[in-house]
């Protein structure tokens, strides 16, 4: 669509409420930096922000502010980024367990795995979401890095039958779930899984299924886990 | 109706977005209580107004600031408006959470990193939030229809698609779309110029 065909869509777009084809046309109007395009959605954007001047105005509690600040501090306690380090410490902590408990067997594919599972976690624009802190009965942490791959850690994940596997999905922001390999979990409900490689297009969310052995080329069971990439 | 008036702006002209970020940049955890205590309100204001549940407004509040913490790096302070992006990040993070909420994510897939690129803050006033502003939309917004009000309302509060917005009202889609293209259009002749530098 041309710049003048969506002009009238930037209002809509900055809203969040413009929908096919306009949305994506815009995005990708964006995404190349269109000169027409960028300063009108800057514009719509900053109407809308100006909108926050008639919202009711709130007052947070005071502790807030405490929890925002202690977020960042270091050494804060109960802080977010606190929250964050312990993840994913575990995760290296559980890749290396990996590694040492299988040396023998297997010693470079499991080196190989912890390298690439530390290369995402090292990856400064990696994705990482915390997942069934609330509705999803597993919990766990997601890490999606678009040019290392997507590390996932789970637990309390459901028991299935030894014929069946996990399998990860990404999903794109539009089109069907890419599969994203498939994994088991260990005795304890927990499941530690690298998919090395890039992430192809643009990843909204990640899910987990439960499927046949050997994975599906789209899912065939509702997710158990479906984890949105807000980009945290 | 809020408006904040005399104390927010007297609150947000406080501090130079400049110095912010750079406190940002620098990873500067007094950089993050300067920009809570300029934005902080605001933020948990307009979150507030659309999810509608204390507890769940502080942890995307929380969010919220860290974004900005975490992409600090890519935001230019010299020429783009911290605190549009903050709210904007703000209420995005809201509406996400109703739209996850009312399991209307995929039919409504909202491209966060989009819509909160920062370059789309570039050359934009940083002192958008004040009362001068808040006059002029509001009187804007009561020139608006009934019909075009409430299609605002639906989009600002409560990020329905026109889709559902239609299904609401008991409307058909195009006059949905032709209200919400009306309501936009004249909201951007009455207000938007007044918004960019």
């Amino acid at each position: 669509m041309t710049c003048e065909e969506l002009r009238d869509e930037y209002g809509a777009w900055a809203l969040g409420i413009a929908e096919d084809p306009e949305r994506t046309e815009i995005a990708e109007h964006l995404a190349r930096q269109c000169p027409v395009c960028v300063p009108g959605v800057r514009s719509a954007m900053a109407m809308v922000t100006a909108m926050s001047n008639i919202v009711p105005s709130v007052e947070p509690p005071q502790y807030l502010r405490d929890r925002v600040i202690g977020m960042v501090k270091r050494g804060g306690k109960k802080s977010f980024v606190g929250f964050l380090l312990p993840w994913a410490a575990c995760a290296a902590m559980a890749i290396a367990l990996v590694v040492i408990a299988l040396p023998s067997r297997s010693k470079n594919p499991d080196t190989a795995k912890l390298t690439e599972a530390l290369s995402i976690l090292n990856d400064p624009t990696a994705k990482q979401v915390t997942f069934g802190e609330t509705a999803q009965p597993s919990r766990g942490r997601v890490f999606v890095s678009g040019g290392k791959g997507v590390l996932f850690i789970g637990a309390s994940l459901p028991k299935i039958a030894p014929n069946k596997t996990f399998e990860l999905w990404v999903i794109p922001a539009k089109g069907n779930p890419v599969p994203a390999g498939t994994f088991q979990g260990e005795a304890d409900a927990t499941a530690v899984y690298v998919r090395p490689g890039p992430v192809q297009g643009d990843a909204a969310a990640v899910a987990v299924t439960v499927e046949p052995e050997g994975g599906s080329p789209q899912p065939t069971t509702t997710p158990f886990i479906v984890i949105k990439l807000n980009g945290a | 109706m809020i408006l904040t008036g005399l104390l927010l702006a007297l609150e947000m002209s406080g501090q130079d977005d400049r110095t912010l970020i750079r406190g940002l940049q620098r990873k500067d955890s007094a950089a993050m209580a300067g920009l809570y205590d300029r934005f902080g309100r605001t933020a948990y204001s307009v979150i507030f107004s659309i999810v509608r549940d204390g507890a769940v407004a502080e942890d995307l509040v929380q969010e919220t600031f860290l974004r900005v913490w975490n992409r600090a790096q890519t935001f230019d302070g010299e020429r783009a408006a911290l605190g549009p992006w903050l709210l904007a990040i703000a209420r995005n993070r809201a509406i996400d959470h109703v739209r996850s909420a009312g399991a209307r994510m995929e039919k409504n897939a909202f491209e966060l990193d989009a819509h909160e690129h920062p370059s789309l803050f570039v050359d934009m006033e940083r002192d958008l939030v004040n009362s001068d502003h808040a006059r002029v939309i509001q009187k804007a917004l009561a020139k608006l229809s009934e019909n075009q009000r409430q299609v605002i309302h639906l989009a600002y509060y409560e990020g329905l698609s026109q889709s559902e917005m239609a299904e609401r009202m008991g409307q058909p889609l195009g006059t949905v779309k032709s209200w919400v293209r009306g309501a936009l259009k004249f909201l951007r002749e009455e207000i938007g110029e007044a918004l960019t530098v």
